[in-house]
C-alpha cells in the first residue's frame, strides 16, 4: 500500500471508541491521509464548520447526537458532501436508513481493513471527479433544457424538477464525454463504487428515468442513446 | 392497513370481549325479569307447581357466577399473555443490542490484526496494538460472562463459591482494573473507607457486580467527570456506595432499571451501548449475598448513587450452611 496523493485528502473520523478511532486513524494516516478525529456528533459538526474536509467516516452510536442526526443536519446544507457510515448496526432497515439520509457508502463493523480503505478511496475518487467543473460553470444549457450540477435542479422537457445525487452523476459523466459512448461498467464504477448489489440493469433503470425527464419522446430517445454494445452517449 | 392492525390489537380484542360479555349478561337479565312473568303464567296453566320462585333465582345467580368465573379467566389469560409478550420484545431487543455490543470490541481486535497483517509496523506499535486488543478482549469475556448469567432461567441456580474476602483490597484491584478507562475519558476517581471488614462473597460474581457499576459510570457521565467510592457500616450491614455526576436517572425509572433487559429510552441514552442486563444480574448476585442493591439520583443530569448493602454477620451462617451441603452431598 503506497499513497499516491500529491495533496493530502482530509478526512474527520467520528468514533467514540477510543480502540478503533487509534487504529482507523493509524491505518488512513499510513495511506496518507490526513486525519482529524471527534468525539461526539456536535464536535463533528463544530469542526465540519470550521475546516474543509474531504471526506467524514461516520459511527452512528454517538453521544450528544447520533450518527444519523449528524448526516442529516449536513445533507441539509451539502447536499453532496461524501459520508461514508461505519458501525455496527448491521440489519438491512439500519442499512436503508442510512442510506436513504444521504450517506454515499454503508459499512458494518467488524469489517476488513483493506475493504474499508478500497472504499474510502473510491468515495474520495468520485468526489474529486464530480468536484471538476464542467466548462467552468455550474449549469449546463442543452437546447431549451438545463442542468444546475450544484444544485441539483433541472429543467426537463416537462418543466423544472430536482434531481437525485445518482441521477445527477450519470448525467454529468455523460455530458462530460458528450458525442461519445460511456460504457455500463464504467457508469456502475464512478456511480455507485463498491456499492455491493448494483448490477447493470440498474443503470438502464436509472437511463430509462433521465429519458423521462429529458427526452420528449422518451421512447425515441434523441439525447440519451443506447449505442450498441458500448453503452449510452449524450449528445448535446 | 395500520388501521386493521389496531382493530386486531390485543387490548383492543380484549376489551371488545368484556363488552360483548357484559351486554349479553345485561341482555339476558333483562329478558329474564322481562319474561319471568310469562313464564310463570305458562307454567301454572300447563303444570301448576313445576316452577318455584326460589329455583328461578339460583338459576339467574348461578348464571351470573359461572359469568364472572369466564370474565376472571379470560382476564387472567390476558395479563399473562402480555406479560408473555413483553417479555418476547424485550428479548429480541436484548439480542440485537448484545450482538451490537458484541462487536465494538471485535471490531477493534479485528482492525489491530489487519493492521500488523497489512501493514508495517514497528516493534513499539505492535507492543501497543497487542495491549490494545488485549483490553478489548477482556471486555469481551466479561460481556459473555454478564450474557451467560443473565440468560440462567433460575437466578437461585448461579453457582456461589464463599470464601473470606477483605473488602477494600478487593475493591482497589477493581478499580486499578479500569485504571486506563478512567484515564481516557479524564475521570477522578475516589476510594473513600471508612470501615475495612472481612466479608464472606463469591469473589467472581461479586467482581461482576462491581464491574457492573463502574462500567455504568464511565458509560453514562461525560468525560472529565468523578466517580466515588465509599466503603462504610451500617448497623448490620456494610454498605458499598458508588456516585457518579452522570446522566442520573428519572424518578420512574429507579425501581424498573434493575428489571432484566429493561433500559432508560431518552435522547441521551439512545446512542449509548447497552443489554440492559448488568444491573438485573448485580441485582440476583447481590441477593444472593443476602444483601440489597440500591440507587438514588436527585434527577436527570444529576448524578446517581448506587449502594451495595452486604450483612457483616454473613460467616456463621453461611459456613453452618456449608457445613450442611457437604454433609448431604
Amino acid at each position: 500500500m503506497k499513497t499516491q496523493e500529491t495533496k493530502a485528502k482530509k478526512i474527520l473520523l467520528v468514533e467514540d471508541e477510543k480502540h478503533l478511532a487509534k487504529g482507523l486513524k493509524f491505518n488512513l494516516e499510513r495511506e496518507g491521509y490526513e486525519v482529524s478525529l471527534a468525539e461526539d456528533g456536535v464536535t463533528a459538526l463544530q469542526r465540519l464548520n470550521e475546516i474543509d474536509f474531504d471526506l467524514l467516516i461516520l459511527d452512528l452510536m454517538l453521544p450528544k447526537m447520533g450518527g444519523l442526526e449528524v448526516a442529516r443536519k449536513i445533507r441539509d446544507t451539502h447536499a453532496r458532501f461524501p459520508i461514508l457510515i461505519l458501525t455496527a448496526k448491521s440489519t438491512e432497515s439500519d442499512r436503508e436508513l442510512g442510506l436513504e439520509t444521504g450517506a454515499d457508502d454503508y459499512l458494518t463493523k467488524p469489517f476488513h481493513l483493506p475493504e474499508l480503505l478500497l472504499r474510502v478511496k473510491g468515495i474520495l475518487r468520485r468526489w474529486e471527479w464530480y468536484k471538476t467543473p464542467l466548462h467552468d460553470q455550474e449549469v449546463f444549457r442543452f437546447g431549451k433544457m438545463w442542468i444546475n450540477f450544484a444544485t441539483g435542479k433541472a429543467k426537463g422537457a416537462s418543466g423544472e424538477l430536482l434531481l437525485t445525487n445518482k441521477e445527477a452523476l450519470i448525467m454529468k459523466l455523460l455530458i462530460s464525454k458528450k458525442g461519445e459512448a460511456v460504457s455500463r461498467d464504467e457508469l456502475l464504477e464512478k456511480v455507485w463504487g463498491y456499492e455491493p448489489g448494483t448490477e447493470t440493469r440498474t443503470v438502464d433503470n436509472f437511463i430509462a428515468r433521465l429519458r423521462k425527464y429529458f427526452e420528449k419522446k422518451p421512447q425515441k430517445p434523441e439525447r440519451i442513446v443506447t449505442v450498441r454494445e458500448k453503452g449510452y452517449q449524450f449528445n448535446p | 392497513m395500520s388501521k386493521l392492525r389496531t382493530l386486531f390489537h390485543p387490548i383492543i380484542i380484549f376489551i371488545g370481549v368484556q363488552v360483548a360479555w357484559i351486554i349479553l349478561m345485561g341482555v339476558w337479565i333483562y329478558w329474564y325479569l322481562k319474561n319471568s312473568q310469562n313464564f310463570d303464567d305458562l307454567a301454572k296453566r300447563f303444570n301448576p307447581g313445576f316452577l318455584t320462585d326460589d329455583f328461578n333465582w339460583i338459576i339467574l345467580l348461578e348464571g351470573c357466577f359461572l359469568m364472572l368465573v369466564i370474565l376472571a379467566g379470560v382476564y387472567l389469560i390476558f395479563v399473562y399473555w402480555n406479560k408473555q409478550a413483553r417479555l418476547n420484545q424485550l428479548q429480541s431487543n436484548f439480542v440485537s443490542s448484545v450482538s451490537h455490543e458484541l462487536k465494538s470490541p471485535l471490531a477493534s481486535i479485528q482492525l489491530y490484526l489487519e493492521t500488523l497483517k497489512y501493514q508495517e509496523v514497528s516493534q513499539k506499535e505492535t507492543r501497543d496494538f497487542v495491549e490494545t486488543m488485549l483490553v478489548d478482549t477482556e471486555r469481551l469475556s466479561g460481556l459473555i460472562d454478564n450474557i451467560m448469567e443473565a440468560s440462567k432461567s433460575d437466578p437461585k441456580s448461579m453457582q456461589f463459591q464463599f470464601e473470606p474476602v477483605e473488602v477494600k483490597p478487593f475493591l482497589q484491584e477493581i478499580m486499578a482494573h479500569f485504571g486506563r478507562q478512567f484515564e481516557d475519558r479524564g475521570f477522578k476517581v475516589k476510594l473513600d473507607v471508612e470501615e475495612n471488614p472481612v466479608l464472606q462473597m463469591d469473589k467472581k460474581s461479586m467482581r461482576m457486580v462491581f464491574n457492573n457499576l463502574v462500567g455504568n459510570a464511565l458509560r453514562y457521565s461525560p468525560p472529565g467527570s468523578r466517580l466515588d467510592v465509599q466503603i462504610r457500616r451500617k448497623k448490620k450491614y456494610c454498605d458499598i456506595v458508588f456516585s457518579d455526576a452522570g446522566m442520573g436517572l428519572d424518578k420512574k425509572d429507579l425501581k424498573k432499571i434493575f428489571r432484566k433487559f429493561y433500559r432508560v429510552q431518552n435522547y441521551e441514552t439512545q446512542n449509548i451501548e447497552g443489554a440492559g442486563i448488568g444491573l438485573y444480574i448485580s441485582r440476583e448476585i447481590v441477593k444472593n449475598h443476602k444483601g440489597k442493591i440500591q440507587v438514588g439520583s436527585p434527577g436527570v443530569g444529576k448524578g446517581c448513587d448506587f449502594t451495595v448493602s452486604l450483612p457483616l454477620n454473613l460467616e456463621n451462617k453461611k459456613s453452618v450452611k456449608s457445613l450442611v451441603t457437604q454433609l448431604f452431598s
